[in-house]
């Protein structure tokens, strides 16, 4: 167990991470609305983490104060939220690939920025981030009980009743605003949780990867994290999550696999090497048979009945 | 057709509005008044203007001119949940449900301008939040159970039969607690015995709701049967307005719509 943790130590961080980006995409999409803005407030809290803890903050001798780590998910959290705000009262006009578009836009032009201010250090970006844990695995005390907690937010906000008229909008936005449900507050308000929560997250990944540049949060991120949703399941919180964590993980056990003696050297290559193309044909493979995803209301019910029956 | 009159009873208000799509004009100059507690019946030919007069007065659609009253306020042009949040609820035509939830959250989904939670007391679950989300799902339990749907609340909206559909779309108006209903061919689909159900569900919840309906409906003789007073529309215009009796001897009906079944 310890020599597993010690391996994978940076991989299970990463996954649980992973998970709560996911959450964030699942947010406007409760509301029908395709957004990939997050990597965007994602990127950003790194940077209001990196700049505070490097430049505010100057590091003592010792590790960083986790207090402080607090602190900056804190500001990160709001600067996301009042940046998601003004972005996601224009933003949200847009209807269905033109807001997916409008989202990618909002994402180049923040790294574009980052990568032209002094502040951001440019190109080169912050590096040096202090450590307020002595190993990796420890940035578990702060991404598990994240997780746990956007989750919980999230299966609760599905029972309430502005959870109820976010759905509500996703399955006929005419209906939903004819029973007095306001499209706009309820999609400008998924979309500000949903950039709070991906602020928060970017600002504990600035510690963990100790390095934040222009690189994070990009278009990149905005793919993985529709696949997450798209594999994993879009029609409930299980889905994202399940996705984040098991995508995330998936390059690292197609090497595993790969190391196995019994496989012939070209298989082992292909599994080594060509992983982002089975990574790919995943999704493919995913969307066209899995319209809905893996995890599907469906199916949480039905396991959810076995699970009740006795005996 | 000039002017409708303004009593105080008045509650909705229709005056010299009109509607163009283009060239076409969907809705022309169209003015009457609907009082308080009145079962009103539109009726007319298709394409004559009927569900596009719904859509003015929900806000779906802006008018291109004249204006709409309710309760002696302007709500011209205002968007579908303020008019929603002021006591209007509507059905429609081409039954809108939200298909993948449950017929109770269909219900429950429409309790929301009569309830307060938001996002943070909500998700909390605090003390009156929790009493409301209570409140809300036993009264749409009631509700359900009013349309005769109480044995079907976890089913599906989209895997309930048609019938079921239009009453559960009913019941998801009601939840707004109305002090007007506007029914768009709530019948249509529905077999004899279904429409007379219908028929009598409809006068009951108005008199214990005491509601006032604008109806749509293609089936004449529950119109006939049940309205206080109908308008008849023909290619836009109003061209009759009065109770049915008197509508339905009216010469221009005859012609227009009526006259294959006289």
């Amino acid at each position: 167990m310890a020599s597993f943790l010690a391996t994978y130590d940076f991989l299970l961080v990463s996954m649980v991470l992973a998970a709560v980006l996911a959450l964030t995409l699942y947010l406007p999409l409760m509301a029908g609305q395709l957004s990939v803005a997050s990597p965007g407030f994602y990127a950003l809290g790194g940077y209001i983490a990196a700049i505070m803890s490097t430049r505010i903050f100057p590091p003592g001798p010792g590790l960083y104060p986790v207090s402080l780590v607090l602190l900056e998910m804190a500001v990160a959290a709001v600067v996301s939220g009042v940046l998601g705000l003004a972005v996601g009262v224009p933003a949200l006009r847009l209807r269905g690939i033109f807001l997916a578009l409008a989202t990618i836009a909002f994402v180049q032009i923040l790294g574009v920025v980052a990568l032209n201010l002094d502040v951001t250090g440019g190109a080169i970006g912050i590096f040096g981030i202090p450590q307020p844990f002595s190993s990796a695995i420890q940035y578990m005390w702060l991404a598990v009980p994240l997780l746990v907690v956007s989750m919980l937010f999230v299966a609760r906000l599905e029972r309430t009743r502005t959870g109820r008229a976010l759905v509500a909008l996703r399955e006929d936005e005419l209906a939903a605003a004819a029973m007095g449900i306001n499209p706009t507050y309820h999609k400008v308000l998924a979309f500000t949780t949903s950039a709070v929560l991906a602020g928060a997250v970017g600002a504990v990944s600035a510690h963990f990867i100790n390095t934040w540049n222009s690189r994070q949060g990009t278009f990149d991120t905005s793919v993985n994290l529709m696949a997450f949703v798209l594999v994993g399941g879009s029609r409930t919180f299980v889905g994202p999550v399940v996705g984040g964590l098991v995508l995330t993980a998936l390059p690292e056990a197609l090497r595993g696999i790969a190391g196995v003696d019994v496989l012939p050297a070209w298989l082992a290559a292909f599994l080594r090497d060509g992983r982002l193309i089975i990574f790919g044909i995943l999704i493919a493979i995913g969307t066209v048979f899995f319209p809905h995803g893996l995890i599907t209301p469906g199916l949480l019910r039905r396991l959810g009945r076995r699970g009740a029956r006795p005996g | 057709m000039s002017a409708a009159p303004l009593a105080a009873a008045d509650l909705l208000v229709v005056d010299g509005v009109t509607c163009r799509f283009g060239g076409v004009t969907a809705v022309n100059e169209v003015s009457f008044a609907v009082g308080r507690g009145e079962l009103f019946g539109l009726i007319g030919p298709n394409g004559a203007g009927k569900t596009t007069l719904f859509n003015l007065i929900t806000g779906l659609t802006a008018p291109s001119g004249g204006h709409l009253r309710y309760r002696g306020e302007d709500i011209t042009g205002l968007p579908p949940h303020r008019v929603a949040e002021r006591g209007i609820a509507r059905t429609f035509q081409n039954v809108r449900l939200f298909g993948e939830l449950s017929a109770l959250d269909n219900v429950m989904i429409a309790r929301h301008v009569r309830t307060r939670s938001g996002l943070v007391s909500g998700v909390l679950g605090l003390g009156a939040a929790r009493r409301e989300e209570h409140e809300t799902r036993e009264r749409a339990a009631a509700l359900l159970a009013l349309v005769g749907l109480d044995a079907r609340s976890e089913e599906r909206a989209r895997n309930l039969a048609y019938g079921d559909q239009r009453r559960l779309e009913i019941a998801r108006a009601l939840a707004l607690e109305p002090e007007l209903l506007l029914l768009d061919e709530p019948a249509a689909g529905m077999n004899a015995g279904e429409k007379r159900a219908l028929s009598d569900l409809i006068r009951s919840v108005r008199a214990r709701l005491s509601l006032t309906v604008l109806l749509i409906e293609h089936y004449v003789p529950l119109v006939m049967h049940l309205c206080d007073r109908i308008a008849v529309l023909n290619f836009g215009q109003l061209i009759a307005l009065g109770p049915p009796a008197e509508v339905q001897k009216h010469p221009a009906v005859v012609e227009a719509y009526l006259g294959d079944s006289t």
